[in-house]
């Protein structure tokens, strides 16, 4: 019941957020928050509930976004078309690295997921068709409102909005199935849970697909509202990073975890990016490495976990110990 | 025949921890597994379960050649172990821990949740439900490993050293236990230190030493057999002991 209580609160400052801070700089800031808390959210299905430490995300993220930006440029299509593609070649591309990654332990998947990352940067950097290093755009001048291409950030944050309730529902539905009881004994005891009759093996992988298939959502959304992609902004490793501590900060393994760390750290970057100009850039992620160093020492349960009062035992294997 | 294991060998590099070892267990049987620290029981024991490869031998299950199969599958067809230190899921309550084995027998939240109050009602840990799993002590990470590996509706459960690190009075209460599943028509392998529990529970008992089975038969028998007290004692002692009952020198029932 409180929480319910909670909930519609949340949700009533997230509606009104655009129409109450309505400059340009506050909404465009609102709905990058939201589009980092789904792909956080999206990450926090594998990094947080199952414990797979993933830093290779923006691999599916990427997905999305050449496929959404590639539906415009490739075949004249408006974006929305990328997006069940994106979808369908995050989830394939999940699956292939799944199989033989998800086995490794620990520190040892997060860093082939990384080196799958850099890899298809790599290849992305330098295949003609896909723009190189260049990259896609996007319509420059909208067709129509199915071209996604609009010049105030509000529309982009109530479909953000939207977008985040439904990834948030799914991970909520996922927890509470037997796939997500699964994830979570998986976490703590492979061993034990596998002798219990939960298929290891399959149930990560299956939610290593889920999360794909929501963060490549999230680079499609990402590649509409800037209306490019290149292999930095849609394939960069720092975007996988980035993901990675809004969940660990917010709280992996919880629900709205992701969410407040996006609330936290999206401000924090592009108000030290508009005060400090392009220098600034450098500074953001010494504040990342000293958030890392923070919450792995203090709370590896992140700021939720202060609240919730469940102290996340499976940090030492989770998110918390990246460095 | 409910479980039968032929001619098992376990191979790290060249030294065998389990040579050539087979049983066969009946419904209705508690086998035990003795033998010294070392012996390959619990290798042996890791072998029916799956979750060592044999590295040459058969395991049947009801028939059907189970020797390749993962622990989750083995789980599946009715074969549940504990383990010898708890592997508690230290994130979830006690009652989230025991729906993880009824989540074997249905996919739905509420059946499994039923199910589990159910099982916890019958260990007596009814009052811990929701308690968190991380602040059981021992006794209580043991008699969840039980509650747990029962909630996936087992044919053979398998149990390892599940009274190691009880006191006297709480080994009584877990005899009481695994008596108790015995009588739900339950079969029961049980490794063990604990001379005590052997002798009381255990219909037949099969003794390794280096890897190698030196004896079997009932408790009695086994414990009164001149290669098993040797193998416990060394020969001197053995010879020393020669006026003694075994059981006494095992730990005996005194404990």
């Amino acid at each position: 019941m409180r929480r319910l209580v909670w909930l519609s609160v949340v949700a009533a400052i997230a509606i009104a957020y655009p129409l109450l801070l309505s400059s340009p700089f506050q909404q465009r800031l609102g709905a990058l928050v939201l589009l980092y808390a789904i792909a956080a959210s999206a990450w926090n299905i594998v990094g947080g509930y199952a414990g797979q430490v993933s830093v290779g995300h923006v691999v599916f993220f990427g997905c999305g976004a050449y496929a959404a930006m590639g539906s415009y440029a490739k075949f004249g299509l408006s974006p929305l078309f990328g997006i069940p593609g994106g979808i369908v070649l995050a989830v394939a591309l999940a699956a292939i690295i799944g199989v033989p990654t998800l086995r490794l332990s620990g520190h040892y998947f997060s860093m082939a997921t990384i080196a799958v990352a850099e890899t298809m940067r790599l290849i992305v950097t330098n295949t003609e068709w896909l723009g190189a290093a260049v990259g896609l755009s996007g319509p420059t001048v909208p067709r129509n409102v199915f071209d996604l291409s609009f010049l105030s950030s509000l529309p982009y944050y109530y479909l953000f909005l939207a977008v985040l309730a439904i990834t948030l529902l799914v991970t909520w539905w996922m927890t509470n199935s037997r796939m997500g009881f699964y994830l979570r004994a998986i976490k703590d005891s492979e061993r034990a849970a596998r002798s219990l009759g939960a298929p290891a093996s399959r149930t990560k992988l299956y939610a290593y697909m889920l999360s794909a298939a929501l963060t490549s959502v999230a680079g499609a959304l990402y590649a509409m509202m800037f209306g490019f992609v290149d292999p930095e902004s849609g394939l960069g490793i720092l975007i996988s990073v980035k993901i990675l501590i809004m969940a660990a900060l917010g709280g992996a393994g919880l629900l709205f975890g992701p969410l407040v760390g996006a609330a936290i750290l999206v401000p924090l970057e592009e108000i030290s990016n508009s005060w400090l100009g392009g220098k600034g850039a450098g500074l953001t992620f010494v504040v990342y490495g000293a958030i890392i160093v923070v919450i792995a020492r203090f709370q590896p349960g992140g700021l939720l976990s202060l609240f919730t009062g469940r102290r996340k035992p499976g940090a030492d294997k989770g998110a918390g110990h990246a460095p | 025949m409910l479980l039968e294991a032929r001619g098992i060998t376990k191979a790290f590099g060249s030294f065998k921890a389990v040579d050539d070892a087979s049983v066969t267990l009946e419904r209705g049987d508690i086998l035990g597994l003795i033998g010294p620290n070392g012996a390959g029981k619990s290798t042996f024991f890791n072998c029916l379960t799956g979750d060592l490869k044999t590295t040459s031998g058969r395991v049947l299950f009801e028939g059907g050649n189970i020797t390749d199969f993962a622990p989750e599958q083995r789980a599946g067809l009715g074969l549940a172990r504990t383990f010898q230190v708890p592997q508690t899921f230290e994130g979830m309550t006690v009652l989230e821990n025991v729906m993880i084995g009824a989540f074997l027998r249905t996919a739905h939240r509420k059946e499994a949740e039923t199910r589990a109050r159910a099982v916890l009602e019958r260990v007596g840990m009814t009052r811990l439900a929701d308690a968190p799993a991380r602040s059981l002590g021992t006794p209580g990470r043991k008699r969840l490993e039980i509650a747990r590996a029962l909630a996936t509706e087992p044919k053979v459960l398998l149990l390892d050293e599940a009274m190691a690190g009880l006191n006297a009075n709480e080994v009584k209460l877990a005899i009481d236990l695994v008596r108790d599943i015995h009588r739900s028509g339950i079969t029961l392998v049980i490794v063990e230190h604990i001379m005590e529990v052997i002798m009381s529970l255990a219909s037949r008992v099969m003794v390794f030493h280096q890897g190698k089975e030196i004896a079997r038969g009932s408790p009695r028998e086994v414990t009164s057999n001149p290669a098993v007290i040797e193998a416990y004692l060394g020969k001197r002692a053995a010879k020393a002991a020669a006026g003694h009952t075994p059981v006494e020198l095992m730990g005996g029932p005194d404990l």
